[in-house]
């Protein structure tokens, strides 16, 4: 008895091999019909589709980059520009203020300038009427000492003499 | 934190499979005390009866095709074809056969002798033995599970949405990662732009070779892929995928291999038959060797337990068991990989032998002459 | 002698040989893998792989050899 159980270990079942093949090829069958067909069409749709995707999301991605680029460089070129127009601006309002100030400064000057002639105008008028008048006095003084003494010359050089010694203002 | 908590976890397993081992020692040591002795090999071989011990057996049922006259005879169980006094078997004792009859019959039925026996038909002679082996069912239920798991995997790809979207969930990653590994580790590498026409074999073969070893290592069951006739057809099979897809340039190679003078394609021709067949032979014995190996190492390290209790007494069964029962439980470890890698084996060698048959030679300039004629 | 007696001592050495022989092919396996995988610990994944192939394969030889020795205690 535990001959026949050995031998069976290692002898091969003639009935179990008709059995198996029909079994197998059943099993192939309906595996390849049902179950590999779906699953294998599936997973090579799902790559197609992953690849499709990551191609699209490169070339997506490229196209942002460019995009990117572009509106940095016009973001750039704004910024300069505003800049430049600010810079000008500033300048012009410096310049305006300095042209503003300049003639301010310019016209308090001529102002000081004018109200100095007119004071040294005035002034030299007043002398000359002082002197007029002080001739007119010294002249009119010397009538009445010439009145009395007719020594007009040495009166005169008196009198010229005291003028210069009055002060000139 | 997680690291030592995960660390304590594993402590805690290997100990309380070291404490069941320790429990189960006594049980086993008792249980060898009833039966006597444990048939390592009754169990690694094919038979005719489900054995569901301690709960009894159940017999399978039996088909046999007889001729003169031919006729087919089915019976539910061994039993049942005894019984029925058309079928009878033979006890060798002392160099003579003797049919068995009445009483004997009765006796050897009690002590479950007429499994393992062959039986014989009372008319005609037995072309064909049918029967349901216990390896056939294991073997058919692992058809079903395949079958059942890929056919519901498929489901999930009906829908345009689900084809395109990413896996979900435990089952369907698990399983399509095992059809990807197939196609992408196994098919493409070894049989290169041809290999679409052999992924069904190979995913089949691969799953159903993986299902059966698995189920080695189920109690109660065991793995069809144990059983050599069962290695046989799937190596035939193999065979058979591969060389009907043989180019011209690979049959010419095999048996009129160019550049070789007269007297030596002769000899080759016969040469490349052979190992062509053996390398089929060898991928058949490889799987069922380590299939049956394991099934009978973890058979025999039970059994030592037993053979202890028998030599040395019940004390020293015990002691002993825990050790034993730790072993085959590395064992059963070491299983589950073998169950995988020789799946893993069988498909790659498969698909290393497709990739061969289906090799377009680079002709030489002589060839690429004679290549039209032949054509033509 | 008895032929099985000779069967059995035939399959005991030859199992002893199948073993020996199948401890030096993984014992000259599994060192250069273990010595290129601790070069090399960047492709470890891969020469362990291609070891376990390997592995089976020739544990698939041994097999062979212990299927004889099988053949031998069996076929009285």
């Amino acid at each position: 008895m535990d001959i026949i159980v050995a031998q069976s270990l290692l002898e091969p079942n003639a009935g179990l091999i008709v059995y198996k093949v029909i079994v197998f090829a059943l099993l192939l069958f309906l595996l390849r019909r049902f179950a590999w067909k779906p699953i294998v069409s599936a997973l090579g749709e799902r790559e197609e589709t992953i690849d499709t995707s990551i191609r699209k999301a490169e070339r997506a991605l490229e196209e942002a980059r460019k995009t990117g680029e572009k509106n940095e460089e016009a973001r750039r070129a704004a910024e300069e520009n505003a800049r430049r127009v600010m810079q000008e601006a500033r300048a012009a309002a410096e310049r305006v203020r300095t042209e503003e100030l300049e003639k301010t400064r310019a016209r308090i000057r001529q102002m000081q300038e004018q109200a100095q002639a007119e004071i040294e105008r005035e002034k030299q008028r007043a002398l000359e009427e002082l002197r007029d008048e002080v001739a007119g006095l010294a002249i009119r003084t010397a009538e009445h000492i010439l009145e009395e003494t007719l020594d007009t010359d040495r009166q005169r050089k008196l009198v010229d003499r005291f003028i210069q010694q009055l002060p000139r203002n | 934190m997680r690291a030592l908590n995960t660390n304590i976890r594993c402590r805690l397993v290997v100990l309380l499979l070291l404490a069941g081992c320790a429990c189960l020692a006594p049980c086993l040591a008792y249980a060898a005390d009833e039966e006597g002795e444990l048939d390592a090999v009754a169990h690694t071989a094919d038979g005719v009866y489900l054995d569901f011990a301690p709960f009894g057996a159940v017999e399978l049922p039996r088909i046999f095709l007889r001729k003169d006259p031919w006729g087919v005879d089915v019976f539910s169980s061994t039993r049942s074809a005894l019984l029925s006094e058309r079928y009878v078997i033979e006890h060798e004792e002392d160099g003579h056969a003797e049919v068995l009859h009445g009483e004997a019959l009765h006796a050897a039925i009690e002590h479950h002798e007429h499994l393992y026996a062959k039986p014989q038909p009372v008319l005609g002679s037995m072309v064909l033995d049918l029967s349901v082996t216990r390896h056939l069912v294991f073997g058919l239920l692992a058809a079903l599970i395949t079958v059942a798991v890929f056919v519901t995997l498929a489901q999930r790809y009906r829908r345009h949405e689900d084809r395109v979207s990413a896996p979900r969930g435990l089952f369907q990653n698990m399983f399509e990662g095992l059809i990807v590994f197939v196609r992408d580790e196994i098919a493409r590498p070894c049989i290169g732009p041809k290999y679409e026409q052999f992924t069904p074999f190979l995913l089949t073969a691969f799953t159903f070779i993986l299902c059966c070893n698995l189920m080695g290592l189920v109690p109660y069951a065991g793995a069809a892929t144990s059983n050599i006739s069962i290695t046989f057809t799937l190596a035939a099979f193999s065979f058979v995928v591969g060389q009907r897809r043989g180019t011209r340039a690979y049959w010419r190679h095999m048996f009129w291999a160019p550049g070789i003078p007269l007297p030596v394609k002769c000899l080759l021709a016969p040469i490349e038959l052979v190992s062509l067949i053996a390398k089929h032979f060898a991928l058949a014995v490889r799987l069922f060797a380590n299939m049956m190996s394991g099934s009978l190492l973890i058979l025999s390290l039970i059994g030592i337990i037993f053979t202890i209790n028998m030599l040395f007494g019940s004390l020293t069964a015990t002691f002993v068991a825990p050790l034993g029962i730790a072993f085959t439980l590395f064992i059963s470890f070491i299983k589950i990989a073998v169950a995988f890698i020789h799946a893993f084996v069988f498909t790659l060698l498969s698909a290393i032998f497709f990739g061969m048959a289906v090799e377009e030679h680079h002709e030489d300039e002589t060839h690429a002459e004679e290549q039209p004629a032949l054509a033509g | 002698m008895d032929p099985t007696a000779l069967a059995y001592l035939g399959a005991g050495i030859g199992a002893g040989l199948v073993a020996i022989g199948a401890g030096i092919g993984l014992g000259h396996l599994a060192g250069p893998a273990m010595e290129g995988s601790a070069r090399q610990p960047e492709v470890a994944n891969h020469i362990r792989v291609s070891m376990i192939i390997a592995a089976a394969l020739l544990e698939g030889v041994a097999l062979f050899g212990m299927v004889i020795c099988l053949l031998l205690t069996l076929k009285t």
